[in-house]
């Protein structure tokens, strides 16, 4: 009983992480049609951002998470203003936003990562933060990954009541079903654009910070993370916050039960194969209707 | 855009003209340089072929395929399974036919996707192939990568490569004059309007797709060589994909001239930067195709070629 | 009577719970001019778009040319000689005006001669519909009216056997809305293909057709000679709902 909680539990926590990062690519995506590849260059900033902080001043993390995603928050409106803003404002169609904007991405993720690079080396760095195993139910988890856990679902739950609840959340939902529509009854993208390209790099960052308390970091360790949120958005439908939360557990889930039932190799070739099965038979997504 | 049936065809020997005496004296670098420019010469004219091929579907469909990578790890591994049994030049052709046979499989499966989704299903399917491999490898050989023994030498390998691109180049040339290209390029204009004005569109679809993968196939198989040590994450690099839709991208894929252009472009370049700024060379490659993207969005080609544009 | 060019049998589309077309029946033969109308919304260009394979009905039967095409991808319908408009042109941007054409008789025209040399090369398709002095511009570059002609012009070049125009003349001006159907009276008339024509536009319509259904809300509730249509109660009803339309009913 305790191991498959734990084996469960591990794929919960795993899944958390990875809805924080997707939910957050795909907000981007379905508002804007940016695809932006170089999201998880900015999850690797956010990590970066929070061990520093955390070994030169002594500051506790879960702390320091609320100013990386603030930070991370206005690098995001500069990175919109900077590259992506044009590429709206010029593109005649939704099919050359997304080309431009991929191969946008690609330049993003070249420079930040070799400026990380140059900056702090490639070698591994990290911190030991709450390292020490609590017993719940008969299973046994790390301290840490508990607080990433339950940091990971709050942010995305918060995200999800934003959108629920709030104007500028329900504003980010209308333009997303009808962006003309949304338009004709004054809603602004020249504020909402930045304004949520700068909240999918502050997720991003948050998972990053979260991620710093349990793993070590380096400067390549962000673009796995892009390519797993890919995953997951296509599992939970492009546009679908609330499907990239479920798609994020579901995803480690499977990766938890299926490296166990099989073959710990076969775990990339498990994802993929999630991922491929899923876009051929249900390419709207496994919830969509 | 495209022009008149019979004017594009009017154009077409001169071009294949072109292609085949550009290739003539190409074939004579080997010996006129050192073997450091001649490998620079050799990624230029990979990248070229790689950039061709790819805008040869993508170009006019609009499809944004990251499988690039898969056909070329699985026409390395053709050559790394292949070359004890068989010459290079059969493993190359071989290459080349099991690159174009996966993109017809795949192409069934997944041409109907477009978009962000068919990027990310291409994408999805190459590290699929390279960690099925990988895990075949493992678990059936119990190796995880393969030494290549008898290399044909540098001279020939750049002979191969010419040959495939000049193929691509010709390939290209006669696919944009053909009704294939005409079908593509509806198909990229409005798929469901060509497909009412008679177009099996599906049809069209796997078979360019087919065609563009027999390049980046073949190309895997006749640079497998250059390695000597061959494994699943050196030749399905998603790199060689990425770099192949930026190139063919920042050149401009509509054309023909940008892709080959801009390989050129981008080979040198990353040459350059990367013995000039040996630690910020892809800080500097970053900045610069941003700029490229935001402020020459139709690609280098757009330098070039001036429009023609009557009056309205 | 003999067989019918096109026959659509107990056709119904369903979306989810909303039912667009409702077991519509319609044969259509060589040489026939038939008007379909109806109020918004009424299933008219979803019931268009079973007939060109574009949308797959729920139920019901295509048959064209007696071969049963349901099911099938819209280019075998172009193949067996269906060719149509859209509502809004869908003309390809990028490509030249007679290039527009000359996709069409590339690939759907190919299979047929028209057997009347007026209509068999771009210049005189465009000529025809009076674009020849646009035919190397950009379709996409084109005043919308001249790319809903355009339109017709594409259709043309596929050579039909059977030609649906949806709302060809919507958005034009009076004049403009009289010369589209002298043109579709004299495309039937030399070509002596079937037309079926949906227009919003009810009163030119019934004037040009000699036979026109009525659909509301996805059922066919009339058909025949337009005059003894428009008096029929079922018909008044229909657009009495709708009192913009009764207007150009009566009109």
């Amino acid at each position: 009983m305790g191991f498959w909680l734990e084996l469960a539990a591990s794929g919960l926590i795993t899944g958390g992480i990875y809805a924080v990062v997707a939910i957050g690519l795909n907000l981007q995506y379905g508002l804007m049609r940016i695809m932006n590849i170089s999201h998880g260059e900015f999850l690797m900033l956010g990590a970066y951002l929070t061990w520093l902080a955390h070994t030169t001043l002594k500051i506790n993390p879960i702390v320091l998470l609320p100013g990386v995603a603030v930070t991370l928050f206005l690098v995001g409106m500069v990175v919109y203003r900077l590259c992506f803003r044009r590429i709206s404002r010029s593109a005649p169609t939704v099919e050359v936003i997304e080309a431009r904007s991929l191969l946008v991405g690609f330049g993003l993720m070249f420079f930040v990562q070799n400026a990380v690079y140059l900056a702090w080396g490639a070698d591994l760095r990290g911190y030991s933060f709450m390292a020490e195993p609590v017993d719940i139910a008969g299973a046994r988890f790390m301290a840490n990954r508990l607080l990433v856990f339950g940091v990971a679902v709050a942010a995305s739950l918060g995200l999800l009541a934003v959108l629920r609840w709030t104007m500028i959340g329900k504003a980010v939902r209308a333009m997303m079903q009808s962006p003309t529509g949304a338009q004709l009854v004054g809603i602004d993208t020249s504020t909402l654009h930045p304004v949520v390209f700068g909240a999918g790099l502050a997720l991003a960052g948050v998972a990053g910070g979260l991620l710093s308390m349990v793993y070590e970091i380096s400067p390549s360790m962000g673009e796995p993370y892009t390519v797993t949120a890919l995953i997951v958005i296509t599992l939970g439908g492009l546009g679908s916050a609330i499907g990239s939360l479920l798609g994020g557990f579901l995803l480690g889930l499977v990766e938890a039960f299926g490296m166990h039932f099989t073959n710990p190799s076969l775990k990339m070739v498990l994802s993929y194969g999630v991922l491929v099965a899923v876009l051929i038979a249900r390419p709207k997504g496994l919830f969509a209707r | 855009m495209s022009r008149s049936t019979l004017t594009r065809m009017r154009g077409v020997p001169r071009a294949l003209t072109l292609t085949v005496v550009a290739g003539a004296l190409l074939a004579v670098l080997p010996w006129l340089l050192s073997d450091f420019m001649l490998s620079l010469a050799l990624s230029c004219l990979m990248f070229a072929a790689l950039a061709v091929s790819w805008s040869m579907f993508c170009g006019p469909t609009h499809y944004l395929s990251l499988a690039t990578s898969a056909f070329f790890g699985l026409g390395a591994y053709v050559t790394a399974w292949g070359l004890e049994s068989m010459p290079y030049g059969l493993t190359v052709l071989a290459g080349g036919l099991v690159g174009a046979a996966f993109a017809a499989l795949i192409g069934v499966a997944v041409l109907h996707l477009r978009g962000a989704y068919f990027a990310v299903i291409t994408f999805g399917l190459t590290e699929l192939v390279l960690h099925s491999i990988t895990y075949v490898e493992k678990t059936m050989f119990e190796t995880a990568g393969r030494i290549i023994s008898d290399a044909p030498e540098n001279a020939v390998i750049y002979w191969t490569v010419l040959g495939i691109t000049v193929l691509a180049v010709a390939t290209a040339i006669l696919v944009r004059a053909s009704r294939l290209g005409f079908a593509l390029a509806g198909i990229g204009g409005d798929e469901e309007r060509a497909q009412t004005l008679g177009v099996n569109a599906r049809r069209a679809k796997v078979l360019a797709f087919s065609l563009s993968a027999f390049f980046p196939g073949a190309l895997g198989a006749a640079m497998a060589v250059r390695w000597t040590y061959i494994e699943p994450m050196s030749v399905f690099n998603p790199f060689i994909g990425f770099q192949t839709v930026l190139i063919a991208m920042v050149g401009g894929a509509q054309t023909l001239l940008g892709p080959i252009v801009s390989s050129v472009f981008f080979s040198l370049l990353t040459e350059f930067l990367r013995l000039r700024f040996p630690y910020a060379f892809l800080l500097v490659l970053g900045i610069l195709l941003v700029v490229l993207v935001l402020y020459l969005p139709g690609g280098l080609a757009s330098l070039f070629v001036r429009r023609a544009r009557p009056h309205a | 009577m003999p067989e019918a060019l096109l026959s659509a049998r107990g056709v119904s589309v369903r979306f989810g719970g909303l039912t667009a077309v409702n077991g519509v029946n319609l044969d259509v033969h060589t040489g026939e001019l038939v008007g379909i109308i109806g109020p918004n919304g009424a299933g008219k260009t979803t019931f268009f778009h079973t007939l060109s394979g574009v949308l797959r009905p729920t139920e019901g039967r295509l048959i064209v040319a007696g071969d049963d095409l349901t099911g099938r991808a819209p280019h075998v319908y172009a193949a067996h000689g269906v060719a149509r408009t859209f509502q809004t042109p869908r003309v390809f941007r990028d490509m030249t005006a007679a290039d527009n054409v000359r996709f069409a008789l590339e690939f759907a025209g190919r299979l047929r001669k028209h057997g009347h040399d007026a209509f068999d090369d771009v210049a005189t398709i465009l000529g025809f519909l009076g674009l020849a002095e646009v035919a190397m511009l950009p379709a996409g570059a084109l005043t919308p009216a001249r790319q809903r002609l355009l339109e017709i012009g594409v259709a043309l070049g596929a050579r039909p056997r059977v030609l649906l125009l949806d709302e060809v003349a919507a958005g034009l001006t009076h004049t403009e809305i009289d010369a589209t159907a002298q043109l579709i009276r004299r495309v039937r008339d030399e070509l002596g293909v079937a037309v079926i024509w949906i227009e919003h536009a009810v009163r030119v319509l019934m004037n040009t057709v000699e036979r026109v259904a009525v659909l509301h809300q996805g059922a066919k509730i009339a058909d025949g000679d337009p005059r003894a249509v428009a008096k029929e109660a079922a018909v008044i009803e229909a657009y009495l709902g709708e009192e913009g339309d009764s207007a150009r009913v009566a009109a």
